[in-house]
């Protein structure tokens, strides 16, 4: 652990690294106060699952500073420091990190976590109990992957930078049992110039030339004696920023393109450190000043720490933010923005954003509420202030009142469905529109989170049990798309009820397929792999008045069944020809699609079963959700009575013949409250499935 | 068929002795847990109850966070709450979500009982064939991986994987479907099978609900679940554990409980106690396990019977004079087939008392005959209090009131008169194959409640006290109805 009442005490490190010296005293002299959260909350969330991630933060269950992206074999990968919660005995309003992770991404939106690489107690050099693992850089080169990353050493005080080489980028990592000897100092960058040669820069924007096994300073690098107080020290390499703004300037990332080099770097303009950036023809200077990448940080987070990367023809800046620590400057999360340059090779100044770079597929869980654009006094916080990772919602206060995300991929979505986490504060309706506020209205959703008296009174008192108070609750909303975008969309949420409207995420999600319609033209069917029938002519769901199944006697059913059939001849309903794809049918979805209501139906069924040649002895076997009545030829075979559930075989007929050529079956499923659903096959006395028949 | 012998004293007693006694009320009971030697179990809703003994219960557990059927398992010296909260579902819908929590006690007036922040680790979106309600928790005794299943009839019933050490959601763990037909349902493991249990029929319907448990099994935790005959848990299958009978009917949400090596039990509330006002409560039954298939064993209710060893058949019996019945002896080699048949009576209690001593008499094993010095009639005894699953009971020579009980050196004897004592009060579990254990609830000149020495076969005709050891047959005697 770093402890600035040390450094004072080794006053010749204050010498020899005097900008570091300041840099410590002006990070440690903030007044930050913020609270430790419980270590087990740390460890119940480190092993969140991350499915999907797009917007800033980038990563959104452990902390991820000093993000340095570099691109290897097609892939981003994100080597960050880690930060996290001081343990007990470690000074706790100050850095603390004890290790690193790697993180790879394909699209930028999903991060996997590869898992520790690099840690404090398995590195020789480093003293264990440092948590002084800061910024690192990983490059590669003749065939492996070399880490580069500053410690505090065992022996010794200030800090020192290592090496740990791995044959793949996410490791393992073998650290070397040395220090690079000449490098006193934090923040390594490796830059693999066009020359060849190989650069380590590190601190406050000092560079040196590696050999090339990469795990040494070259023999010619330049020498500079500097002089601190009576004292004088041998320096390797040059110092590039020595006359450029410099104050307190660290995390030198360097990078060549269009035969410039460009050096960057974090320094205090006036209290806290922007992202600047100063250009050269060679590696190792002379650099011009060329201005500012980033500004300040708008919310006083103290440092910031970036790197820069191509990816597939687009330049990206990756930098940090305290978005999960608001109190507390010292835990910090990567974000990712696009960057531009201008013709004459500057950079033009990069705004932070919520949203971040990458296409969302409309099927990830997306954090919406990291907005691109919002409508006046629409705002964003924390979930929840000690459980941060819980992560963030934007609150829509009023009636009008939206925010816009961009770039949501729709193109694997067909007949799809969205499922949203809002709460709203009371009852209100909101609406998810494409382009703008005025625009095509994907889903219209309304809150009904106030409580309501129970229709009928006392009477039905213990209804009201299950209606619960709402207002301010996260709730999962579903609701079916009337539109679906083409391709790429910015959707807009609209507030257009009278509550203020929260929302953490939304996805989209593709309908199962339950049926699928047959085609007048379409050849005979024949009964699956176990016999099932799966093609039936459905009738149009007819509604009942059922709010229990216990009326399902087996008077009751004969009766209405025979009432039913009575008017069937003469009902002018519509009949659905329908193949499932699994062996059951599950009218329950055939309701929701082609009923007036998803419970309470009478389902008419029939099918032709066509025999090649008289087959006796059969059983008509059925399962169904609820109670069923089967009919051969006209002639009742089966009832199945009470509240049943659908189970395969759960009743058959007593012996029958198929006759050979057309036989005619039907059916009559009802259901109250349930799942209604049906399978049907044929078996034999033992219980075979009977298959040599097909279906009309 | 059993035959009760209710004795006036405990007459309005046994109606409710079958039952939990106290304030058990309670829906979709989570598996019994235990904390600092108390029971809790906590049900839908929120809340729960506590128990002391393991047989009187009353409210005052806590759960926050509401919803539906929780489940609860000790993990290292933390427990894991599982549940599943309604998430919404403005209009009764389906989409559900179930969270995980912990805390380091169950006792909310420890110091320790604090819940972390609930965290979610599945949903249903209200759409989808599931509903995210109801789930269970198994951690996995050969891999130490920890699973949940979680839904109701309304869709399919899913299989995810949990972080034991923080009750997450495993990472890129994908959801699977195993069942279809059920709610409330169970994991459990046993002998290299995975057990998948379910509750069927219908619930909330008080006297008339038909809920029951069934039960498919694989040799994989993703299943498939299969019941006795080849069916599929995905298709409707399942074998029943437990229906209604005896006076209460709607079993649902079954957890197991493991007391000792052979001896299970099995939880469970019912929808209607029919003694009890038709009310929901607690269920607590012996865990039978035939050929690999588990069975809720009967509620014992005492009775008269005769206590067979199941080493060697022999009946347990006070140390008496053997008195014979007189009467006129019939060789079957001069059988008159002619003359009527007398049947002979019974050997009456009044017959042979006169020539038993007064003091304590030793008991012992011996063939059975039927007669009065191996007739045992076992009563509850309410104020005696109970143990998981039961009350203690008194078992005394039928019609009179001298009374079985343990010695100071581990033997028994039957004392002149019962009087309460704790060597006199035992503790009868019916074992995973049937048979039964006895254990006195206690032991003179040793302290605290005895849960170690049990009824044992020292020799065909010695009974003894030894520590229980399932694996002998000396430990294990019949209970056969008079």
């Amino acid at each position: 652990m770093l402890n600035v009442s040390v450094w004072e005490e080794k006053g010749f490190y204050m010498r020899v690294f005097p900008f570091f010296f300041l840099y410590l005293q002006q990070k440690s002299s903030e007044n930050i106060i913020y609270h430790t959260m419980k270590r087990f909350i740390l460890v119940c969330f480190s092993a969140f699952v991350l499915t999907a991630e797009a917007q800033n933060p980038i990563i959104r269950n452990q902390f991820t500073a000093d993000p340095t992206a570099r691109v290897f074999n097609g892939k981003v990968y994100l080597y960050p420091s880690h930060d996290i919660y001081p343990p007990e005995g470690q000074r706790q309003d100050w850095f603390c990190m004890e290790d690193y992770h790697v993180f790879s991404s394909e699209n930028l939106t999903d991060w996997t976590d590869h898992g520790m690489i690099v840690t404090q107690n398995k590195v020789p050099w480093v003293r264990p109990t440092s948590y002084s693992m800061w910024a690192p850089d990983c490059v590669y080169r003749n065939g492996k992957y070399y880490f580069y990353f500053p410690s505090a050493p065992a022996e010794g005080g200030g800090f020192a930078v290592g090496v740990a080489v791995a044959d793949n980028p996410e490791g393992p990592f073998v650290p070397e049992p040395q220090p690079i000897k000449g490098i006193f100092g934090i923040d390594p960058c490796v830059l693999l110039a066009s020359d060849g040669n190989a650069y380590i820069f590190w601190g406050n924007g000092r560079c040196a030339k590696l050999k090339e096994n990469m795990k040494e300073l070259a023999d010619d690098n330049p020498r500079e004696t500097v002089k601190f107080g009576n004292r004088e020290m041998e320096m390797v390499g040059v110092h590039c920023l020595k006359d450029l703004p410099n104050r307190q300037a660290e995390g030198p990332f360097a990078f060549e393109y269009n035969g410039n080099y460009y050096l960057t770097y974090p320094y205090v303009r006036q209290n806290t450190e922007v992202l600047a950036y100063a250009m050269s023809k060679n590696p190792m200077g002379p650099y011009e000043y060329k201005g500012l990448i980033m500004a300040e940080q708008p919310n006083g987070c103290w440092t910031n720490h970036h790197s820069i990367v191509n990816y597939k023809g687009q330049w990206y800046l990756f930098y940090h933010h305290n978005y999960f620590s608001p109190r507390d400057d010292k835990r910090r999360s990567a974000c990712i923005e696009k960057l531009y340059f201008n013709a004459d090779g500057t950079i033009q100044e990069v705004k932070q954003t919520m949203r971040g770079v990458g296409i969302n597929k409309a099927t990830e869980k997306i954090e919406i509420d990291r907005y691109s654009n919002a409508s006046a006094g629409v705002t964003t916080g924390l979930i929840d202030t000690v459980n941060t990772f819980r992560s963030y919602q934007a609150t829509l206060p009023t009636k009008g009142s939206w925010f816009k995300y961009d770039d949501i991929d729709f193109s694997m979505i067909a007949d799809g469905y969205l499922v949203i986490s809002a709460k709203a504060s009371d009852n209100t309706e909101f609406c998810i529109r494409e382009k703008n506020e005025k625009g095509k209205i994907l889903a219209r959703i309304k809150m009904n989170v106030k409580p309501e008296e129970p229709a009928g009174g006392a009477a039905n008192a213990p209804m009201g049990r299950f209606r619960r108070d709402m207002r301010g609750q996260w709730l999962t909303q579903t609701a079916s798309l009337e539109y679906v975008p083409k391709g790429i969309a910015d959707l807009v949420i609209t507030n257009e009820g009278n509550g203020a409207l929260s929302v953490d995420w939304v996805q989209f999600k593709n309908r199962q397929l339950y049926f699928t319609p047959v085609d007048k033209k379409a050849a005979a069917a024949t009964p699956d792999e176990r016999g099932f029938i799966r093609r039936w002519r459905l009738m149009q769901p007819q509604k009942q008045e059922i709010r229990s199944n216990v009326i399902f006697t087996d008077s009751w059913l004969r009766e209405t069944f025979a009432n039913e059939l009575a008017k069937l001849s003469k009902l002018k309903a519509i009949w659905y020809a329908m193949e499932s794809p699994t062996y059951n049918m599950k009218l329950f979805h055939f309701a929701e699609k082609y009923g007036s209501q998803a419970y309470g139906n009478l389902f008419w069924c029939e099918t032709v079963i066509n025999c090649p040649e008289e087959m006796t002895d059969v059983r008509l076997a059925a399962g169904s959700n609820g109670a069923s009545m089967w009919w051969l030829n006209g002639e009742e075979v089966l009832l199945l009575e009470g509240d049943r559930r659908m189970v395969v075989d759960d009743g058959v007929s007593k012996r029958l013949t198929l006759k050979k050529g057309r036989n005619t079956l039907r059916g009559a499923v009802i259901n109250g409250p349930g799942l209604s659903d049906m399978c049907v096959r044929f078996v034999d006395e033992q219980g075979k499935p009977i298959k040599g028949y097909t279906i009309e | 068929m059993k035959r009760y012998f209710f004795f006036l004293l405990s007459s309005l007693f046994i109606g409710r002795a079958a039952a939990q006694v106290g304030a058990p009320y309670i829906h979709d009971p989570s598996t019994i847990a235990e904390c600092e030697g108390k029971y809790y179990t906590f049900g839908t809703g929120g809340g729960g109850i506590i128990s002391e003994d393991g047989w009187s219960w009353h409210s005052g557990a806590e759960r926050p966070g509401g919803g539906a059927a929780p489940d609860v398992m000790k993990i290292g010296d933390r427990y894991l709450f599982i549940y599943g909260a309604t998430g919404g579902g403005l209009g009764g819908g389906h989409n559900g979500r179930i969270l995980t929590m912990w805390n380091r006690s169950l006792d909310p007036k420890s110091p320790d009982f604090k819940f972390t922040t609930a965290i979610e680790v599945a949903a249903s979106d209200g759409l989808e064939d599931c509903d995210a309600i109801d789930p269970c928790l198994l951690l996995d005794p050969t891999t130490g991986r920890l699973w949940a299943s979680f839904g109701t009839y309304f869709g399919n019933i899913r299989l995810i994987e949990l972080d034991p050490m923080t009750g997450e959601r495993v990472r890129g763990n994908q959801e699977k479907d195993i069942a279809i037909d059920c709610e409330a349902t169970d994991l459990i493991y046993r002998d290299g099978w995975y057990y998948l249990l379910g509750t069927h029929g219908t619930c909330c319907d008080g006297v008339n609900s038909t809920y029951n448990i069934v039960v498919g099994r694989s040799r994989s935790v993703e299943g498939p679940y299969v019941d006795n005959v080849g069916r599929d848990m995905l298709n409707g299958g399942g074998r029943m554990v437990i229906a209604a009978g005896d006076r209460v009917c709607g079993p649902g949400h079954f957890g197991r409980t493991i007391i000792d090596e052979g001896v299970e039990i099995m939880s469970c509330h019912y929808e209607a106690d029919f003694d009890q006002g038709g009310r929901s409560v607690l269920g607590l039954r012996p865990l039978l396990w035939k050929n690999g298939w588990p069975v809720a064993g009967e509620r014992f209710h005492g009775g008269t019977f005769a206590i067979l060893s199941e080493r060697r058949g022999y009946s347990l019996e006070m140390a008496v004079d053997f008195v014979r019945i007189q009467h006129e002896r019939q060789g079957w080699w001069r059988t008159n087939p002619d003359e009527p048949v007398k049947p002979v009576a019974d050997q009456q209690l009044t017959d042979v008392i006169g020539t038993w001593p007064q003091g304590d008499i030793k008991v012992r094993c011996s063939d059975y005959m039927m007669r009065p010095h191996q007739q045992w009639t076992i009563t509850p005894v309410p104020e005696a209090g109970g143990f998981l699953g039961g009350p203690y009971c008194k078992i005394v020579i039928r019609g009179t009131d001298r009374a079985l009980a343990a010695t100071a050196d581990l033997e028994l004897t039957a004392v002149p008169a019962f009087t309460g004592a704790p060597e006199q009060l035992w503790r009868i579990e019916q074992l995973t194959d049937g048979c039964y254990r006895l254990l006195p609830k206690g032991i003179p000149g040793r302290e605290g409640i005895n849960t170690r020495y049990v009824l044992y076969s020292a020799a065909d005709s010695t009974p003894t006290l030894a520590e229980w050891d399932f694996s002998t047959d000396n430990a294990k005697w019949n209970l056969k109805g008079l």
